[in-house]
């Protein structure tokens, strides 16, 4: 069991797929409302409060991104978008207008579950509400009043880059950041289109966090971005 | 062009060719009257010495005609006006004569040039009209070649589109019921445990998606005998009421949440059909009229014979079709708003029902349904 009642909302217009995850959350535990319309998924997000919502972009009445936006404007809750077609621009359009993940169908139901595990665990740290000077994500803590960061303690050496890109990460922790929205943050508008930088920064930082390859903490989500998660 | 301009060469007037041609008449003619030239009046040689003039003007113009013209005044004077042999006149009658011949020929010399300018300028015009027009036709055998070219061009493009929103529809659509089943199989491989009918129920979902795939996959299939002309109806004898019968029971996952009320006469004459093809229109239009009933209403599938054929109709309790939804309905790639489905299912009936000389129409019910009716040919004998 991977809950103990998390109200997960499934807005899903594919009956069979709706289905389908509703009974596999169930039998995790989860508490599932479905809703097959873009116009029902928003009604309930704002009348029901769910924990997270698994979003399918492709609905019948209301574009999935518009849906993404219009949630985020009065809910902090992690948005895991589904997309359809795997067509890249759409996701990441989604992450920017405040999904957290995405799964591409079609999607194994075990990876659909751990992204949710991820949202769950860290929905009380999302979004760039939380401006506390300590952030911790597991073993993981960064110091934002000081610059400090430390792994179990011991404290890590990092450049003020590798620091920004850190800290942009660990306050949207469980969250996917698009290259994009990392880039405009840590190097500033004229440098969204280098995710070169990324490349190195977050292969710096592993190294530095001594990452673990087989559970990392700085996930590397394929031309799309990065995100934070506490170790396993 | 080559050609336009020879001919103008060889109707410019030839001052030369003229003058000579007057000279050599003036000559001629003067031999020949001389013999006579105590017996005739000088009138007559005056008039006749005009001939020439009027020669030199037509092929030589306006200069030859003048020069013709004095020098038929000197033959004139020197042949037949007295002393005879040389150019003095002795008579003053004669001097008037003479006066009045040069400006009578010159006059007429002129006249005649200017006329001969006047046809040859016409000629000229009406040739160059003609070339003109001859341009203008090929202009306008280009400009059609173009418009053709156009055609074509707009004709491949659109058949482009058709295979690229071909391509879309398919893989979205072939990938929505795989998604479900590789989510159902990925979750029980993990070892999800379920309560029984639950279980049941899903893999229920795996059988009813899995038959779907196979859907999609018999509409392409026919999609792509209908692009290669291909389709042509093997006829055998069929009774409407068992195909509909093995095709209800076939499909009936698809009417969990709606009724489906078949009423076919048993007195309906046996059909001449392919039985695979009409099988899928059928398939089609109930499962397009599925996708758009609301949970709990009614369908309603019903048959009547008339003269030949048999006319099927389908009724839906769905919101129905709007304008242009209906009079594009079986086009392919037309999907309604927020339809799921590749739209090509109706574009797919449409051929086949055609292909066994039948017609296929959609229509909205007085209440606010959509109807969908085809005819079928009857066995004969």
């Amino acid at each position: 069991v991977d809950s103990d009642g998390d109200l997960v909302l499934v807005i899903e217009d594919e009956r069979s797929m709706a289905r389908i995850m509703a009974a596999s959350l169930q039998a995790r535990g989860y508490e599932v409302m479905v809703a097959r319309t873009g116009q029902d998924g928003l009604d309930r997000s704002a009348a029901e409060n769910p924990a997270v919502v698994i979003l399918d972009l492709g609905l019948p009445d209301i574009d999935g991104i518009e849906v993404c936006r219009r949630i985020r404007q009065w809910s902090r809750a992690p948005i895991i978008v589904v997309t359809a077609d795997g067509a890249e621009d759409r996701k990441i359009l989604a992450l920017d207008e405040g999904a957290d993940d995405y799964v591409t169908k079609p999607f194994s139901m075990p990876e659909l579950l751990a992204r949710l595990r991820v949202a769950v665990r860290h929905r009380q740290a999302f979004g760039p509400f939380v401006d506390d000077d300590l952030i911790e994500v597991g073993d993981l803590v960064v110091d934002t009043a000081d610059h400090q960061v430390t792994v179990a303690g011991a404290r890590v050496e990092l450049t003020p880059k590798e620091f920004e890109f850190l800290a942009l990460l660990a306050r949207h922790q469980g969250k996917v950041l698009t290259h994009r929205t990392i880039l405009h943050h840590v190097w500033g508008p004229e440098a969204v289109n280098r995710t070169e930088y990324l490349r190195t920064y977050a292969n710096q930082l592993r190294k530095k966090l001594q990452d673990d390859s087989s559970s990392p903490r700085l996930i590397t989500e394929p031309g799309v971005g990065y995100r934070l998660v506490a170790r396993e | 062009m080559l050609g336009v301009d020879r001919s103008r060469r060889r109707r410019d007037p030839k001052p030369e060719f003229g003058l000579a041609a007057g000279i050599a008449v003036v000559l001629a003619a003067t031999a020949i009257l001389l013999p006579f030239r105590s017996d005739i009046s000088r009138a007559s040689p005056a008039l006749i010495l005009v001939i020439p003039v009027v020669l030199a003007a037509v092929f030589g113009g306006r200069m030859a005609a003048i020069a013709t013209a004095v020098v038929g005044a000197m033959a004139f004077s020197i042949a037949f006006i007295p002393p005879v042999g040389s150019l003095r006149v002795a008579v003053s009658e004669d001097a008037v004569a003479l006066v009045v011949f040069i400006a009578v020929a010159i006059a007429t010399g002129t006249l005649v040039a200017s006329e001969a300018d006047r046809r040859r300028a016409a000629e000229q015009r009406a040739e160059e009209i003609e070339a003109m027009h001859g341009r203008y036709q090929a202009l306008v055998e280009e400009q059609e070649r173009l418009r053709e070219e156009t055609a074509r061009l707009a004709v491949l493009e659109q058949v482009d589109k058709q295979r690229a929103a071909l391509l879309r529809s398919v893989s979205h659509d072939l990938r929505t019921p795989l998604a479900s089943i590789r989510a159902v199989a990925t979750d029980l491989r993990d070892g999800a445990a379920y309560a029984r009918p639950i279980q049941e129920e899903l893999l229920e979902l795996v059988c009813d998606e899995a038959e779907r795939l196979d859907r999609i996959v018999a509409n392409l299939l026919s999609l792509s005998r209908i692009e290669t002309g291909a389709l042509q109806p093997d006829r055998q004898a069929v009774a409407l009421e068992e195909l509909l019968n093995e095709l209800v029971t076939r499909l009936r996952r698809l009417f969990v949440h709606i009724t489906l009320d078949v009423q076919v006469p048993a007195a309906l004459p046996l059909l001449d059909i392919d039985y695979v093809q009409i099988d899928q229109v059928l398939t089609n239009v109930l499962e397009n009229a599925a996708r758009h009933a609301p949970p709990g209403s009614t369908i309603r599938v019903s048959a009547a014979s008339s003269e030949g054929s048999v006319t099927v109709a389908i009724v839906d309790q769905g919101p129905g079709l709007n304008g242009d939804e209906i009079e594009h309905i079986f086009e392919p790639f037309r999907t309604g708003k927020g339809s799921t489905s590749t739209g090509v299912g109706l574009a797919i009936c449409k051929a086949i029902v055609e292909a066994h000389g039948g017609m296929i129409s959609a229509t909205n019910t007085p209440d606010g349904g959509a109807e969908f009716r085809f005819t079928l040919p009857v066995r004969r004998g």
